[in-house]
């Protein structure tokens, strides 16, 4: 304590003139020798102590309010807070990151954390702030900027461990952005994290305002020896009509040590149906297999497990499976199937058998015995160099196709378009158009953006260059049509038509081999598939999702219920009304474990669920650099940095001033004297 | 006081004043009751003696001398009669003087011990003067010095009394028993003391000495200062005796103080009188001579009531 004006101390001397007069008077007190006190005994004693006490009670108040008085007149105040203040350049704004990544579940990391959290809070002082936030995949604002340490610390108390992954540019943004709004003149931010480099970039572009001082706080220890399950893959065979699968697990091993006898296990439908050993070499990864099994049910639950280790977390995988659901497939033609050589659709009928995800169902089917009736329940429909069907004249293929139908027009010599259903049609019929220099023509464009094209986007991804094209059917594309490949000549190739729910498009030379050597090449099989699976608009369901990744309700391979009443049971148990109404309808999966959707009132035996994991990415422990990490955020390397900013000191009068003690001091000095005179009236009366 | 014989051959001479002696000497120091002894003098025998002074007559019984028998009854009423006369005779007197430290208090003046010594000197002189035997014990706790009873011990008896220092704490009931089992004889006894304890106790204390017919004087000596207690500044109050200290105000005191101590000189009068014994409080401020004549005409007085 310091005081503003500390001459007015020398009144304090006044003290001691009492406590003189008392001791001389104590000096000379006689003592007087009496043959007995055996009658002053038996006079109430109090009398004779009492009155000497309330003589010292009185000589108590009166030095103590003399002291009050001269204390208040010195205007005292607290040099240590503010040199403390001066030297730390004012009131902190502290924001406290804390990871509550699934990677911090190792070990006792989440304790250390904690009690990092708290240390940090616990510094607060004075007009001190202080936000908690928790950051995993993205960064949430638990508590805002406040002073009240018994908020923040409930808050840390009350935050638990997620399945989410690690990125640290959200956290960072967010405290920035809440830094950047401070008017405090100190700016600080902790960060307790186990630091995994893979949640960190290195591209974030945060850049925490001019002056913050980042304490970067590690909990990660020296052991990141961690066993971990980042995928699982399935071999799907066709056995009597029903799928059979085989269940292969990556396993990885991230610690030195070479891991023996690590039992892996099976589980489906909670079932454990098989159980291996398993050895997985330091810093390496094994794959085991597990017997084959049928798939005889939808939404088959299965888990694989491999031992325990200190993150349990990612030493279990899950994962959903349903029986492939083959695509239905009617090709019409201009003869019945004859699997001779010059069947038109020897070919792509011998396409489409190959393969089970999906399986295709193919028909094959004349044009003059189409029927509409032959459109129910197909995906697709291939007009393979056949005119119109008469049958499906007057809407009815135009009805399916707004229903979602996928039409594939193989334009040939005999293809026809009737007039009234030009509309679905990308373009308009024109004449036939030969290459006949030789080696013919070939295709000169694909559109990769297009999802039928995509997955030959990678350099020679196909071959497509090799296929010769002598002849086509030259089409005229419409302002609505979208072209998706083109010859070398420039005529379209392949043209697209959205009607409704579904799609047209139009290949421009034949499906066989008549007018282009296409199914001769490699390409021709997987170019087949592609169409056939973005017309019929198939959608493998995944096995599992990632925590973190949002499941689109609409999606076709989650169809539950009516929009109206669905819930989801996630993995804690929690039940979640599903959203309703016209608006988005997504679900944020940010646990791991099983979600179940289920419709209401309704008793499924096996509603859909969904299967979500952690991401791998959460298993690598590894720990990046602190300080670069602290340099790229800050724009100077070191935790220790101490602010830049050059703050304004704070004068002794600006202290005095706002602590004020010289008002209390004078108050409590006149108490004491009020006392003291109601007092010593009292004992002079007596 | 003038004193007698300062620095004279006989230690303790000095206390005897001449002025009290001469006011004193006109009066006869008388025992309450008989006290026998050998010697003839002022007191009343307790035997029926050769004396001149008749007392009364009685039967004759075989073995009685029949030189005493009154012929001049017989020869009225024809029946032996002895003539029984009562013989004066000396007897013993003690002084039982308390030397305790309580007996040193002074508030000015002499202090109570050089007045319990006066006290004793003048009343000794005068039993010496009338040829009784005198004897003194000092005490304070227990017994200090003992003189003996006798007709020559005048003389040790002042010694004792000039040699007498106020020296330890006293206490009433110890000595005074052992003196009790000592005194075989009727005798004279005056106990000096400032009394220093309660009236009951003090009372049990001093009726052992009143056994055997002795005849006891209580004389109660107290200063000035502790019966008007006329102090002024809060003082620390040392007892003489223990030492303890209490820290005192007076002014708020002294009315509570002088009531106590008048009830306890009230208490130790009824007491003393019930059970016959002379009780007298000397206050050392006031002449001695004065005391000593007050008491002594109290007593004829209160002898010839007898």
């Amino acid at each position: 304590m310091s005081f503003l004006t500390p001459a007015f101390l020398i009144g304090v001397s006044a003290l001691t003139i009492p406590v003189l007069i008392h001791l001389i008077q104590r000096e000379r007190k006689r003592v007087v020798v009496f043959p007995s006190l055996m009658f002053l005994r038996r006079i109430p004693y109090q009398s004779v102590r009492r009155r000497s006490i309330r003589h010292w009670l009185l000589l108590c108040l009166r030095a103590a309010a003399l002291l009050l008085l001269v204390a208040a007149f010195a205007r005292p105040f607290f040099p240590q807070g503010a040199l403390a203040a001066r030297a730390t350049g004012g009131t902190r704004e502290l924001v406290v990151l804390l990871d509550q990544s699934a990677s911090m579940g190792y070990g006792d990391r989440w304790q250390q954390a904690r009690d990092a959290a708290h240390k940090a809070i616990d510094s607060l002082t004075g007009d001190d702030r202080a936000t908690l936030v928790l950051f995993s995949r993205n960064a949430e604002e638990n508590v805002r900027a406040t002073g009240d340490r018994l908020r923040l610390n409930q808050a840390v108390d009350a935050a638990k461990v997620t399945s989410r992954s690690t990125r640290y540019g959200p956290a960072l943004k967010l405290a920035q952005s809440i830094l950047s709004a401070s008017s405090q003149k100190r700016k600080e931010v902790v960060v307790v994290s186990d630091f995994q480099k893979t949640g960190w970039t290195g591209s974030e572009e945060v850049h925490l305002p001019e002056g913050t001082v980042l304490t970067p706080v590690s909990v990660a220890g020296t052991s990141t020896a961690n066993v971990s399950i980042p995928s699982v893959a399935f071999a799907r065979t066709s056995f009597s009509g029903q799928d059979r699968l085989t269940v292969t697990a990556g396993i990885v091993n991230r610690g030195a040590a070479a891991v023996n006898g690590l039992t892996t296990s099976l589980e489906i439908d909670g079932h454990q149906i098989e159980t291996k050993p398993v050895a997985v070499p330091g810093n390496g990864s094994t794959s085991v297999s597990f017997a084959a099994f049928t798939l005889a049910d939808s939404y088959v639950r299965g888990t694989v497990r491999a031992g325990t280790d200190p993150m349990p977390q990612d030493n279990t995988f899950h994962f959903v499976l349903t029986p492939g659901r083959p695509v239905s497939v009617l090709v019409v033609t201009t003869r019945e199937a004859s699997g001779d050589r010059d069947d038109p659709s020897l070919y792509l009928a011998k396409a489409l058998s190959i393969g089970t995800t999906p399986a295709f169902q193919v028909d094959v089917v004349s044009a003059v015995r189409m029927s509409p009736a032959m459109l129910d329940k197909r995906a697709v429909v291939v007009l393979n160099d056949t005119p119109f069907p008469p049958a499906l004249a007057g809407g009815a293929l135009k009805k399916f196709v707004e229903q979602g139908g996928g039409v594939l027009v193989a334009l040939g010599e005999h293809s026809t378009w009737p007039a009234n259903d030009a509309a679905l049609l990308p373009g308009t019929l024109t004449g036939t158009v030969d290459r006949p220099d030789g080696r013919g023509g070939a295709l000169g464009f694909l559109d990769y953006s297009h999802p039928v094209f995509e997955v030959f986007k990678a350099p020679h991804g196909g071959g497509f260059s090799s296929a010769r094209v002598l002849r086509y059917r030259a089409l005229t594309a419409t302002a609505t049509s979208r072209v998706l490949a083109r010859f070398d000549d420039g005529a379209a190739a392949a043209t697209e038509q959205k009607t409704g729910l579904g799609r047209v498009i139009a290949w421009n030379t034949s499906m066989d081999d008549s007018w282009s050597d296409l199914p001769t090449k490699p390409v021709y099989l997987p170019l087949v598939h592609q169409l056939m699976r973005y017309l019929g608009r198939y959608e493998e369901a995944p096995a599992w999702r990632t925590v973190g990744q949002v499941l689109d309700l609409t999606s076709g391979s989650i169809l539950v219920g009516s929009r109206r009443d669905r819930v989801a049971l996630t993995p804690a148990g929690k039940r979640v009304t599903l959203p309703t109404g016209g608006g988005p309808e997504f679900l944020e999966l940010d646990e791991q474990g099983f979600y179940e959707l289920r419709s209401t009132g309704t008793a499924e035996a096996r509603p859909p669920a969904v299967a979500v994991d952690i991401d791998p990415a959460e298993s690598d422990l590894s720990v990046m650099d602190q300080g670069e990490f602290t340099a790229a955020v800050t724009g100077h390397a070191g935790p220790q940095a101490t602010s830049t900013a050059v703050q304004e000191p704070e004068t002794p009068q600006d202290l005095e001033r706002r602590q004020a003690l010289w008002w209390y001091l004078l108050f409590g000095g006149i108490l004491l004297l009020a006392t003291e005179t109601i007092l010593s009236n009292r004992i002079s009366r007596v | 006081m003038a004193r007698l014989a300062e620095g004279g051959a006989i230690p303790g001479a000095r206390f005897v004043d001449p002025t009290v002696l001469a006011r004193i000497g006109k009066l006869d120091l008388l025992a309450r009751t008989v006290v026998d002894g050998f010697i003839n003098g002022l007191h009343r025998a307790p035997f029926f003696g050769a004396s001149i002074d008749f007392a009364e007559h009685r039967g004759y019984v075989p073995g009685d001398d029949i030189r005493r028998v009154d012929w001049r009854l017989y020869a009225r009423t024809d029946k032996y009669y002895v003539k029984q006369y009562e013989a004066d005779t000396n007897t013993n007197f003690s002084i039982l003087l308390d030397v305790s430290k309580s007996m040193g208090f002074s508030s000015g003046g002499p202090s109570k011990l050089e007045y319990a010594c006066y006290l004793a000197a003048c009343l000794a002189y005068m039993a010496h003067r009338q040829r009784d035997r005198v004897g003194i014990i000092t005490f304070d706790d227990d017994i200090v010095d003992y003189v003996p009873v006798s007709a020559k011990h005048f003389d040790v008896l002042l010694h004792t009394l000039d040699r007498a220092k106020p020296q330890r704490a006293g206490s009433l009931v110890g000595p005074v028993n052992k003196m009790a089992e000592h005194f075989k004889r009727r005798s004279v006894l005056a106990l000096i003391s400032d009394f220093y304890e309660e009236p009951d106790v003090i009372l049990e204390a001093v009726k052992p000495l009143s056994f055997l017919g002795n005849d006891l004087m209580v004389f109660h000596v107290l200063d000035r200062g502790e019966i008007e207690f006329n102090y002024d500044d809060a003082s620390s109050f040392e007892d003489l005796e223990s030492g303890e200290q209490i820290p005192i105000v007076p002014e708020a005191l002294s009315v509570q103080y002088r009531a106590l101590m008048q009830e306890h000189i009230s208490a130790l009068t009824t007491k003393f009188s019930e059970h016959r014994m002379d009780y007298t409080m000397l206050n050392t401020s006031l002449p001695l001579d004065h005391a000593l004549f007050t008491y002594l005409a109290m007593r004829e007085r209160m002898m010839r009531v007898r």
